[in-house]
This record gives C-alpha cells, structure tokens and sequence, in this order.
C-alpha cells in the first residue's frame, strides 16, 4: 500500500470518531501476521480450553491412583500405564475376555500377554477398525465407480448412497438393534442356522455382537468412503482415457494401468482417515450391544472414568496416543504435498 | 466388425456349449460387451439402493406393525411362502404414541437448538480462521494448521475426563503445576456442557472446508476494493464473505449434521435422559430402549420422527455435501 492511499484512509477516517473507528484503524494498522493472529484468538481459545487442556490434564491424571477417592490422589507415575498392560487390576473390571485365549503363560508375542479386558478391547478396536475399513474400501471403490458414471437417476442413487453416512449414529444404532434383535429381528435366524451368530442372546454374545456392529458401522461410513475415492476418480484427466481408447486398451486395462494407479493416493488417504475415525468407535457398540460384551477402548474410558479416574486417564491417553501416530502419518504426507 | 465375428463364432459352434458360446460372443462382440457392461452397471447400482435403503424400510414395517404382532416374529409372505419382511397390520397410531410416551419433540427441539448454537459459533470462528489460513501468509501458519488438524483426530474419550470434572463444577487446574485457575460453573445438564465439546470437535472440520474456499477467491478482486479505499475487515466483510457464501453453507450444512447426529457427548453430558435436563435426540431414544425395552415400534417410530429432518437435509444440500466433504476430506 502507497503511502498515499495510506494518507488518504487516514484522511478520511479522521473525519469520524468514536471508539470503533479508532478501533477500525488501529485494526487497518496492525502488520500482517499480527492480523493473522489476533483473527485465530478465538480458535486458540477454544481449542486450547476443550482441546489441549484437556489432553495434558488427561496424561496428568492418568499417573495418579486414588483420584475419587475420599484421602488425596496419591502419585504413582507410570503403574496405570504397567497395570494396564499386565492385566493387574482386571479383577476390578469383569469385562469380556473372550475374544482371546488365554495364554499368558504361553506366547511371545508382545500384546498376548497382557490379559483381561483392556486386552480385549485393544484387539476388539484392531479387529474391528481393519475388518471394517478394509470393506469399506472396497465397496466404497465400487460406489465411486458407479457414481463417476453419468447416466439416468444418478441423483436419486447419490443420496441413496450418502443417506446412510448423514444417519444420526443412535438411530443407526437402532436400526441395528431392530434388524438383529432375536425378538424382532428376522435375520438373526438364517444368520444362525448358517453358524455366524448366536442364535439366542444374540447382542450379548461377544463375536455375534462384533459382527453386527462391524456391519452396522460398513453400511454407514461406506458412503464417506466412496466420495473422498470419487474426488480422487474425477481428479484423473480424462483425456487419459481417449488415448488409451485410441490404442486399443480394453475397460480393464484402462482401469487396470490409468485409473488404480492414478487414484491409489486418494485411497490411501481416504483409508487412513477412516482408520482413525474407525478407532474410536464407541457409541455404536453401546447402543446395540454393550461396552461390558464388546469392549473398544473409548469404551473402556467410558466404563471406567466414573470409578477409576486415573486408570481410565492412562486408557485414555493411550489411545489418543494411537490415534495420534496414524494421525502424523496422514499430516506427513500431507505436508510433503505441499498446504 | 462385428459380422466377421459372428461368423466365426458361427463356424466353432459345433464343439462348443451354450454358454462357452455366449462368453465368446461377448467377448468379440463389442455391442454385446457394452450391453452386459451396461447390465452388470445397473445389478451394482440395484445392489447398493436395496442394501443403503433396505434398513429404513426396516424400520417402517416395524413402526407400521402393532408390537404384539412383531413379538411373535413370523414375517413369511403369506403367498410365495418364503420370509420377506412385510408390515403384519398396519397402525400408523404407533407416530402419535411416540409423542405421548415421552415428550420425544422436546428431544427433538433440544438437537434442534444445540446444533443450530454450535453451528453459528463454529461458523463465526471458522470464517475468520478460514480466512486467515487462506488468503494470509504469515510465520507460524503451516505449524498451526498441523495442530488444529490434530485437534479433529484425536478420539473424543481424550478429552472426556477433564472437561468431565470441570462441567461439574470442579476446579480447573493447570497440568503438572498444580495451581488452581478459577471454579467453574456447573455446566452439565446445561446446553454449555455439550456446546464447548461440539464446537471444539467440529470447528476444524469448518475451518478447512472455509480455507479451501476462501483459497479459491481471485486475489484481483480483494485488490480492487482495497484500492478502492475499503478497509481490511471491509474487504473482508463486503467483498470476501459474500463470494464464499457457498462455502459458508457448506460448513453449515456438515457442522449441523455432525452436531445433530453427534453421539459420545450427548449420552454423557445429559446425566439423565430427561428434555428438562437438555437431553437431545440421543436421550430421547434411548429412553424408548431403556424404559419401554419392548416397544420395538416406538423405538421404530422414533427413529423414523428423528430421521426425517436430516433427510429432508441431505436432500435439499447433496450437492454442498459431497463438495464440503471431498474438500475437507482431501484438500487440506
């Protein structure tokens, strides 16, 4: 800005006065990156206040025992962090364990030994975030392929297909509830007969419940899937295609050698979101079956949090820390990518 | 082309059967290949509308069927003998029964204000953040870009405990030192106790979405009227904002969605699931699986009352939602 059109702004608002015009101009005088900033004070406020506060308080608690309790939380440094891993303090939580044998005494692998319920619910947020991601892509994959298209009633199936995805999650849920309750349900029986769920008790039954949740959660977020594939889809030139139709490439070869490779970045990406979101699950297990038959982590700070502040603290933290790593991986490759 | 095909298929007819023919006809003949591509489109799309649309469909065979009915659980046809859900009955009172058990619209009216709230907080917030991120250069913008991305993936269970502890009214303390900032309010059971969280939660989401669109505004234009003798926030305000109005709608449409479908919160700050206490849609039908755990049609119809207004949502704005959600899924 000249120092003329500066002399002239000044001109001009001297002639008024009051408070917001000084405030106006102080504002119009303040560099760049102090504008910058002064604008994102709220934003820090907020999430300084619900956000970064609470995640440092959460890693302060969870080194304390005795939090609730009626003497003074007593400092323990990592023990919350040891006992979860060991197992020490599962008689206190008579959750699931059984979705692993146990071989305590048994195995070598790292998280075999662990036992009992945050066992559990770190291969129930595993099993459950890879099954369900992993269908998401591939039928998300498909969904984009047919909304790439253009043909008659593309809008009607868009919103068939986004639907699911804008479903509040309790009523989701719900829905879930309905369709395999074994008093309402009418898929519950076939399911059965073929030997994939419990034919009786059916939401109470750990696997059974898994499965119907890992269902419930592969109809609603498939959706999400599918558009951020549809975004890489109509990204690739589509003058790839005429060429390739011009030297005689087949469909398949065309998708094969321009489409896949071309697309594979926005796959990945689209993946790793849906894995972090995928390892929070929390509300859909609660609402159709239980947190105490199929412990996930957030489940597990849920259940806890209102008696052992500083163990459900340290699950807490763990499983931010988790989510934090995948989350780096995202923001790295977006960084490499250029903000 | 296709003649000459033909007729060779034609002369290797006599060793091959029926269905090795149609395989090779289709495979020489282009027309018929994009035929059974055409065919094989439309089974996929089926495929997908039967599987998104079936379990709304569920859910109405189950409101329409009286409750003594859907406990005895036969839902065979009567004609064809096979078992497809159908409504055994039809009783539509079910919808008003929903309204008299609890009063399920104060739930509703509650999501309703919530989401409406945070949306207007998080879009005063976002714009000028959106701003700021999109059109400013300045030291320290990739860095904090970075921190409010990790904002948006960390599990809402990370920050339960403390935000837990101070909506009840108990001290907020600063991490490792020890001292004491200032004692709350008690919020829970208040509209604060859920606002804060939403806000916190869903404010990244916007600020990127906002980011990509003010990004996309010609610099040209802003140039214009600051030449012209128009302030910083006066470009901002009459230049800037207007031309983002679609991203603006955008951000609205995904933060009420996101707040009105939001689940962890809800359930945990309402303490109980009563209107009185702000308990938003999530408490309303919980009440119905907690206290009347066999009504299963009121449970469907409820669902079915609080489905609506997104759907009427999600219809009006596709096309902002499948924009907001590619723009802030993928163009960071």
């Amino acid at each position: 800005m000249s120092t003329e059109q500066e002399a002239d702004t000044a001109n001009r608002e001297s002639r008024r006065s009051g408070p917001l015009v000084a405030v106006t101009r102080w504002l119009e005088n303040l560099g760049e990156t102090a504008f910058a900033y002064l604008l994102l004070t709220p934003v820090f406020v907020i999430l300084g206040a619900i956000a970064l506060y609470p995640l440092l308080r959460t890693f302060e608690l969870s080194m304390y025992i005795n939090v609730l309790g009626t003497g003074d939380p007593e400092f323990v440094g990592l023990q919350n962090y040891v006992d979860m891993f060991t197992g020490a303090r599962d008689p206190d939580f008579p959750g699931s364990t059984m979705f692993l044998p146990d071989v305590s005494t048994s195995s070598s692998f790292p998280f075999v030994h662990v036992s009992g319920w945050f066992r559990s619910a770190l291969v129930v947020t595993l099993v459950f975030t890879i099954v369900s991601v992993f269908f998401e892509t591939v039928i998300g994959f498909g969904q984009a392929l047919i909304l790439d298209q253009e043909f008659r009633g593309r809008r009607l199936v868009r919103v068939a297909i986004i639907i699911p995805w804008a479903i509040p999650l309790v009523i989701q849920g719900m829905i879930f509830y309905l369709m395999f309750h074994p008093s309402t349900g009418f898929l519950t029986e076939y399911l059965a007969n073929v030997g994939i769920l419990a034919p009786t008790n059916t939401l109470n039954d750990p696997l059974s419940a898994l499965i119907i949740v890992t269902i419930a959660d592969i109809w609603k977020t498939t959706a999400f899937m599918a558009l951020l594939i549809l975004a890489g889809l109509q990204s690739v030139d589509r003058s790839l295609y005429d060429v390739a139709r011009v030297a005689g490439a087949s469909r398949w070869q065309q998708f094969k050698l321009i489409t896949l490779p071309l697309v594979l970045p926005a796959v990945a990406i689209a993946v790793l979101f849906r894995t972090i979101d995928a390892m929070r699950i929390y509300g859909l297990i609660d609402i159709t079956s239980s947190c105490t038959v199929v412990p996930s982590l957030s489940c597990m700070v849920v259940e806890t949090f209102n008696t052992h502040r500083g163990l459900a603290s340290a699950i807490a933290f763990v499983t931010a820390g988790i989510i934090g790593i995948l989350a780096m991986i995202v923001i790295y490759r977006q960084y490499k990518e250029g903000f | 082309m296709a003649t000459t095909t033909e007729q060779r298929s034609d002369s290797e007819d006599a060793e091959d059967g029926v269905i090795a023919k149609w395989t090779k006809g289709v495979i020489g003949d282009d027309e018929k290949r994009a035929r059974l591509y055409r065919a094989l489109f439309y089974v996929a799309c089926g495929f997908f509308l039967v599987t998104t649309l079936f379990p709304f469909y569920w859910l109405l065979v189950l409101a329409l069927t009286p409750n003594s009915q859907i406990l005895t659980g036969d839902w065979s046809l009567p004609v064809i003998g096979i078992e497809f859900p159908h409504p055994q009955g039809f009783n539509p009172q079910a919808f008003v029964e929903v309204f008299q058990q609890i009063p399920f619209h104060l739930y509703v009216f509650n999501s309703f204000v919530l989401a409406t709230v945070t949306t207007i907080i998080v879009l005063l917030v976002a714009s000028l953040a959106g701003y700021v991120f999109g059109r400013l250069d300045f030291p320290g913008k990739g860095p904090l870009m970075l921190g409010v991305l990790m904002v948006s993936y960390f599990p809402p269970a990370a920050f339960l405990i403390p935000l837990f502890d101070a909506f009840l009214g108990n001290a907020v303390v600063i991490p490792f030192l020890g001292i004491e900032l200032f004692e709350p309010p008690r919020l829970v059971n208040t509209p604060g106790s859920m606002i804060m969280p939403f806000s916190a939660l869903f404010l990244p989401l916007a600020i990127f979405i906002l980011t990509t669109f003010y990004a996309q505004i010609p610099d040209g234009l802003e140039d214009a009227a600051r030449v012209e003798g128009t302030t910083r926030l006066g470009a901002l305000f009459r230049v800037i904002m207007p031309l983002s109005a679609p991203g603006v709608a955008t951000a609205a449409v995904l933060t009420f969605i996101a707040v009105y479908n939001e689940y962890f919160f809800s359930s945990i700050m309402a303490l109980e699931n009563v209107p009185e206490n702000w308990s938003p849609l999530v408490g309303g039908i919980l009440s119905y699986q907690d206290q009347y755990t066999t009504d299963f049609n009121l449970m469907a119809a409820a669902s079915i009352v609080g489905v609506i207004p997104i759907l009427i949502l999600v219809i009006v704005a596709q096309e902002r939602i499948v924009s907001g959600l590619t723009a802030g899924g993928l163009k960071e």
